[in-house]
């Protein structure tokens, strides 16, 4: 069996001629004769989407062949998906960018010439020392922003703590800001939920078969737990569903009111649980009773029938370990924060907090901190995207006030320039159009990436990231029921001119830190009198003034010191060969056909000593005018005119957001979107499976191919995110299908400053 | 010498073409909708919203069944397509004439044409690739986050397809043509 | 012309001034542009499928056999049942129908070449064919038995006519009978590459190697009467005359039992509701190719015509025979068609996708040209053997 089959055609239909299929720009004929002599598995950290599985890249004479899941990581359980799979095909992508590029022509006509990376930095420090000499050192004036996990932290250093501005926005606003918020608000921690300890689960729409999150998509399956869908479609996770409960959209809370109002009034919740950690309970319990939120209330809003709601609610608080699963996906509505809120007090109401199979707490590995010298800079001025919003993430931010007040001009201070990295902000916000303004009105646009995005053919400068498997990453500390650490390892090196962020950003700080210290000494009194006291040299150097701090040693370097002085040799060298750690993992035992358990059951942090209530009341809300415990109004209802439907959006599960449509593997599967319509309501108005159908929205509209399925609610609309790119130069992806933030209406709620992705009406029509 | 075989748990399958993609990265599948060696078959849910079957809909990932009595072995005129020493089908391209009767022949649907080589291409087990290295799995089984998949010899009454077969209720495909698959679904 | 011991009595004047000396009626020179026309094709379309490979075809995954294979299978058909005809007089010793004996023996080798030539374009590999056929013959296999037989068949052919073009009757009936056995064998091995397929249940079991032997004799019988007319210029002398009333009321019994074949396959098919083969049943009944082409052009037409005539408008049945050939192309179309209607994996592989149904297919251009040049082929051997050989019988 272990006979080695090399013959001439095998060969040839191997892994490396399908790069090579994919890669037209890069030779490796000259490789194929002498391969399979030496094989290596290389540990490295998916980065296909943002949930970051581990796996073994196997590599032949520098060519990456495969990549093959990692059994030592707890988080992702030794699986990859179809993107991690696919993320061969996205090094070898032949439309990545290749080399440093500035624009010639108009924004996003896509014309640049070719550059060298010394070329790229003189532009960009040319433009950064005018305008920051315009705005009078506010270092505010350059917004930066950052789509991806990793890394995020070092670009913030780099902008925020060196450069010093405020406006760093990400993609938590666009993205899942409310149920982190909800669940910090409310028990003090954003927690983790704990799926595989669950006996009973509830999922409100997120459609965890076909968006995976691990550990949670595969403990679903292998768990086994009672499974209960809401969905106003039928989603794959639906179908696995143990009930599924079609339902209006945007009712999920009615649903949560009324389960809790069923607790309450049943006094089905865990009374000592309550007892002890509820704060304002007896508010919760009277604004519940006395709006009445009773099952039948509830099946007028929701759809779903009052015997099953209250089925269900029984169901659930008579549970061991039940456990109502906060979603991870896009905010929908204005209602959010106090949906996921409701969320989280169900599971406290059932006790499901801080221990097994609820939220728990957990214990994971704090890393070190490598420290900086922070420059301070009295001119920069504060961010003013949060201005309005109740809460709002510190850090983040919130884009659509953020670009709403660019825009209009209501931003105390002209934001003139913008370095975007890994974030296609062109297609992942609603209204494409005002983002496109937005760019339009800047006076620098860099683009970090490695793929020419909508978003990079805004830019003026264009720098090329490596890949994921053509870098390391610092070192990341995961989960905490069962945390590990694990690290990116290079894979190969980066191909053609492209760079880590690192280097980026070393480069970057080597030509701009001097000559924006010199703007700074010019306008900052605090610096001009350290000048006189220490000397431009010492003043630069103590201030904190250096860019290129962070960068003085390698990645490798860093990672190395960091890891070996917290945590020993061991752990460096395990997370070097196999990319993860954690205190099992050289004892973790094969429950069957390679699935792994990593933490023995007793050694997990179910539970941890913790003080902590639950807010029931949240007076902050209360003084801003709005609700303090989750509410319902009646212009929450689902109800439309007759001829709209309500657009909802979602994705594939071979594709993650814009990022991978142009994966000449997974295009495979996905080559572009259809728009799902209720069967009946198709038949009704003649449209049959590929008509095409225009979609009109109050700002836009889009074009696209139908699909009249069962699986949808009538006056209900539904197509996947991340197609209809305009970028030509993604040459698989351009043209395919249609963007849905082309026509999703730019609203957002006031608490987190998240943008609604489920409130927009539209119409269509037959072309 | 082994019988490989393969089982499936195909009820925890969720469709997510990870084995696909595995399968056509590792084998060097041709790229393209029709050339595949590996599927997922997928029912629509019965009835009309909201009162949907859910548990009509059912997700059956499949591929060559490697029947110990293969018609696609039977028919072929020049013994292109083989049993190799580990009962796996295989064929041998140098002796394809791409007569395409083991195509008709297959009651699966499992073969296509490669037209790289202009031969009939089918699932190996990754007998070429993966077991030729000495990997013990295959690219399907290894990647898939809910382990559908049990890979291992039939033979072998210690292995982990033997264990499972002993103790859960299985059925193979259009088992009534007598081609004794050894691709096996559990219930 | 001498070669060795071998002698092959040519025409005296054969020439290509004899080729080309063909009398210039419209007729002709129609049957003469379509056979040059259908020849070109035949270059086109092979360049073309030498430059796209399979590509070039409308064959897919579900559909691997084409218009190919049913053409193939349509001249292989033509020569055996040129064979049996030719075979009645010269092996069973019918005297009135030793007359075409030479001339449908001909017509036997220049069909299976015409159907050699279609199918050398349809086997991806046909030089491998010839080599592993030999080095390592799969014995299971019906198309290695068809292949081979046929291939020993064509030989005994040439053999035959070779003895029948010197008059050698002793030796003529020999080869004639072992050829016609070794062509009935490889033509009933042509049924069973359908009878074998288990997983086709509309195919599969006794009925197409049987019913290939059966049609065979009719295509045969409609093929004599075509090249008779040909020959005669539909100018019949009386002893033609009586061979061709007595090919007719062969071919009317012959057409009866071929009905109540067809009829109760279908009937036996459709009966119960068996899945797979009763929906498959239903599915051809309501074809045009079946109903029409099959059903109407292939024996009700000629049937009717025959027993309306009762057997006497000879020259009538040129022509019905030529309505009679295009529904026997039809039952090899839809042969190689309906075996590969129903899809053997049922489920949708894609969300956007209607579940699967029927298997579609349309021959594309190239396969089309190829078929016709097989045609053309077909013809101008015919044409180019009426110039060299005597053909007729010797008195």
């Amino acid at each position: 069996m272990k006979k080695i089959e090399t013959s001439r055609r095998r060969f040839l239909q191997g892994s490396v001629a399908l790069c090579v299929y994919a890669t037209s720009s890069f030779s490796f004929t000259s490789k194929q004769n002498s391969s399979i002599t030496t094989i290596e598995n290389i540990p490295y950290l998916c980065n296909m989407c943002r949930n970051k599985c581990a796996g073994f890249a196997r590599v032949q004479n520098n060519t990456i062949t495969k990549l093959n899941p990692n059994k030592y990581f707890p988080k992702s359980r030794n699986m990859l998906c179809p993107k991690g799979n696919a993320g061969i095909q996205a090094i070898y992508d032949k439309d990545r960018l290749k080399y440093p590029l500035i624009r010639i022509g108009n924004r996003g006509d896509g014309r640049y010439k070719r550059v060298t990376w010394d070329e790229a930095y003189e532009y960009i420090k040319d433009k950064l020392v005018t305008i920051i000499d315009e705005e009078k050192d506010n270092r505010s004036t350059i917004a930066y922003c950052n789509g991806e996990g990793f890394n995020k932290d070092e670009y913030i250093k780099f902008f925020g703590s060196k450069l010093g501005s405020a406006n760093f926005l990400d993609e938590g606003s666009i993205c899942l800001n409310t149920k982190l918020g909800a669940t910090q608000l409310t028990i003090g921690d954003i927690g983790e939920m704990d799926v595989a300890g669950s006996d009973y689960l509830i999922i409100s729409g997120a459609n965890r078969y076909e968006s995976l999150i691990t550990p949670d998509s595969i403990d679903m399956i292998h768990s086994k737990q009672k499974l209960v869908v809401l969905d106003p479609r039928c989603t794959v996770t639906a179908l696995k569903a143990d009930e599924y409960l079609p339902l209006n959209p945007g009712t999920d809370l009615a649903f949560c009111l009324s389960m809790i109002y069923i607790a309450i009034k049943e006094k089905l919740y865990n009374e000592t649980y309550v007892k002890e950690y509820f704060k304002d309970f007896d508010k919760l319990q009277k604004h519940i009773l006395k709006n009445n939120y009773t099952a039948s209330w509830a099946e007028s809003k929701t759809h779903i029938p009052a015997k099953k709601i209250e089925q269900i609610s029984r169901e659930f608080f008579g549970a061991k370990n039940p456990l109502y699963y906060l979603g991870r996906r896009s905010v929908w509505a204005q209602n959010d924060f106090q949906l996921r809120r409701a969320m989280v007090l169900i599971n406290a109401l059932a006790g499901s907090v801080n221990r097994k199979g609820g939220i728990i707490f957990g214990k994971p590995f704090v890393l070190k901190q490598e420290q900086i010298n922070e420059a301070f800079y009295n001119n920069s001025q504060g961010r003013f995207d949060l201005d309005g919003i109740v809460y709002g993430s510190q850090k983040g931010g919130s884009w659509l006030n953020f670009r709403e007040k660019v825009l209009t001009k209501k931003a105390p201070y002209p934001v003139r320039a913008m370095f975007i990295r890994k974030h296609n902000i062109m297609q992942n916000m609603p209204n494409i159009a005002k983002t496109k303004e937005m760019l339009n009105g800047m006076d620098l646009v860099v683009v970090l990436d490695t793929m020419p995005s909508d978003t990079a053919m805004m830019a003026d400068v264009i720098l090329p990231e490596c890949t994921y498997l053509e870098r390391e990453d610092m070192v990341v500390s995961f989960n905490r029921l069962e945390p590990s650490l694990a690290l990116r390892n290079k894979v190969v090196e980066p191909l053609y001119e492209s760079r880590s962020m690192q280097d980026i950003l070393h480069g970057l700080g080597r030509k701009l830190s001097k000559p924006l210290f010199a703007v700074s000494a010019k306008y900052d009194e605090d610096l001009q009198e350290s000048i006189e006291e220490l000397g431009a040299k010492n003043a630069f150097k103590e201030g904190g003034y250096d860019f290129t701090e962070l960068y003085q040693n390698s990645i490798e370097q860093r990672n190395k010191k960091l890891i070996v002085s917290q945590f020993g040799l061991d752990v460096y060298t395990s997370l070097k060969t196999k990319g993860v750690w954690h205190p099992y993992i050289g004892k973790q035992k094969e429950l069957y056909n390679d699935y792994y358990e990593y933490y023995p059951k007793e050694k997990r942090f179910y539970t941890v000593d913790r003080k902590y209530r639950v807010n029931c009341y949240l007076g902050k809300l209360e003084k801003s005018g709005f609700d303090p415990m989750p509410t319902w109004h009646s212009h929450y209802d689902f109800k439309l005119s007759e001829d709209s439907f309500r657009l909802i959006t979602g994705r594939y599960i071979t594709s993650t957001q814009t990022a991978t449509t142009n994966n000449i593997m997974l295009k495979e599967f996905q080559e572009k979107n259809h728009l799902w319509i209720n069967d009946r309501v198709a038949k009704k108005l003649d449209i049959k499976e590929g008509d095409t159908l225009v979609i009109n929205s109050p700002i836009e509209s889009v074009v696209i191919q139908a699909y009249p399925t069962n699986k949808i609610a009538p006056q209900v609309l539904w197509f996947a995110h991340g197609f209809g790119t305009e970028s030509e130069e993604l040459t698989n992806a351009y043209g395919k299908g249609a963007s849905d933030n082309m026509i999703i209406e730019d609203k957002f709620e006031k608490i987190y400053g998240c943008a609604t992705m489920h409130e927009t009406n539209v119409t269509i029509r037959k072309l | 010498m082994a019988r490989y075989g393969m089982a499936l748990d195909y009820k925890n399958c969720i469709n997510c073409k990870a084995c696909e993609v595995a399968c056509k990265e590792e084998n060097g599948v041709e790229l393209g909708a029709e050339k595949h060696r590996i599927w997922v078959g997928a029912n629509n849910p019965d009835g009309q919203w909201p009162l949907l079957d859910i548990a009509s809909a059912a997700f059956l990932p499949s591929q060559c069944q490697h029947c110990d009595d293969a018609p696609c072995q039977e028919v072929c005129p020049t013994h292109a397509t083989y049993y190799d020493e580990n009962n796996v089908v295989r064929v041998d391209a140098d002796k394809c004439i791409l007569c395409s009767y083991c195509m008709n022949a297959c009651p699966y649907d499992a073969r296509y044409v490669d037209d790289r080589t202009m031969t009939v291409d089918k699932c190996t087990f990754c007998s070429d690739t993966r077991l030729a290295r000495g990997e013990t799995t295959t690219a399907c089984q290894n990647t898939c986050p809910t382990k559908v998949r049990t890979f291992g010899d039939l033979d072998d009454p210690e292995s982990e397809i033997s264990e499972l077969l002993r103790t859960r209720e299985h059925f193979s495909l259009k088992s009534h043509l007598g081609t004794n698959p050894k691709l096996f679904y559990l219930t | 012309m001498k070669i060795g011991p071998i002698n092959i009595p040519l025409k005296e004047d054969f020439s290509l001034k004899s080729i080309l000396g063909f009398e210039k009626t419209p007729m002709n020179m129609l049957v003469a542009v379509l056979t040059l026309a259908f020849l070109a094709m035949f270059v086109v379309g092979v360049a073309t499928y030498l430059m796209h490979g399979h590509h070039a075809y409308n064959v897919t995954r579900e559909h691997p056999w084409g218009l190919l294979i049913a053409v193939y299978i349509f001249f292989v058909v033509s020569s055996t049942g040129f064979c049996i005809v030719g075979s009645l007089g010269d092996v069973f010793g019918f005297k009135d129908y030793m007359m075409i004996s030479k001339r449908a023996i001909f017509g036997s080798i220049v069909t299976i070449l015409a159907g050699f030539a279609v199918i050398a374009f349809e086997i991806g590999h046909p030089v491998t064919m010839l080599i592993y056929n030999v080095l390592s013959p799969g014995l299971t296999s019906a198309i290695w038995w068809m292949g081979t037989l046929y291939g020993i068949y064509l030989t005994f052919m040439i053999v035959e006519f070779y003895f029948l073009l010197n008059n050698n009757m002793q030796k003529a009936r020999i080869f004639g009978l072992i050829g016609l056995l070794v062509g009935l064998a490889a033509h009933s091995n042509l049924g069973g590459v359908f009878g074998f397929l288990n997983a086709r249940t509309i195919s599969n079991g006794v009925f197409y190697p049987t019913y290939f032997i059966l049609t065979a004799f009719i295509t045969g019988i409609y093929l004599s009467f075509i090249i008779m007319g040909f020959r005669y210029k539909m100018n019949f002398d009386e002893k033609t005359k009586a061979l061709l009333v007595g090919l007719a009321k062969i071919q009317t019994l012959l057409i009866a039992i071929l009905m109540f074949f067809e009829t109760w396959k279908m009937l036996t098919a459709v009966y119960g509701g068996m899945p797979n083969r009763a929906e498959v049943a239903e599915h051809i009944m309501h074809s045009g190719a079946f109903m029409y082409g099959e059903v109407l052009m292939g024996m009700l037409i000629p049937f009717t015509v025959m027993l309306l005539t009762k057997w006497r408008s000879v020259t009538t049945y040129v022509w019905t025979s030529v309505i009679g050939m295009v529904g026997i192309f039809f039952m090899r179309y839809d042969l190689v068609h309906d075996t590969q209607l129903k899809p053997l994996q049922m489920m949708k592989t894609h969300e956007y996708q209607l579940p699967p149904s029927w298997v579609e297919y349309f021959p594309s251009a190239t396969e089309i040209m190829i078929s016709l040049g097989g045609l053309g082929l077909c013809v101008l051997l015919y044409y180019v053997g009426t110039r060299a050989f005597n053909l007729d019988e010797e008195h």
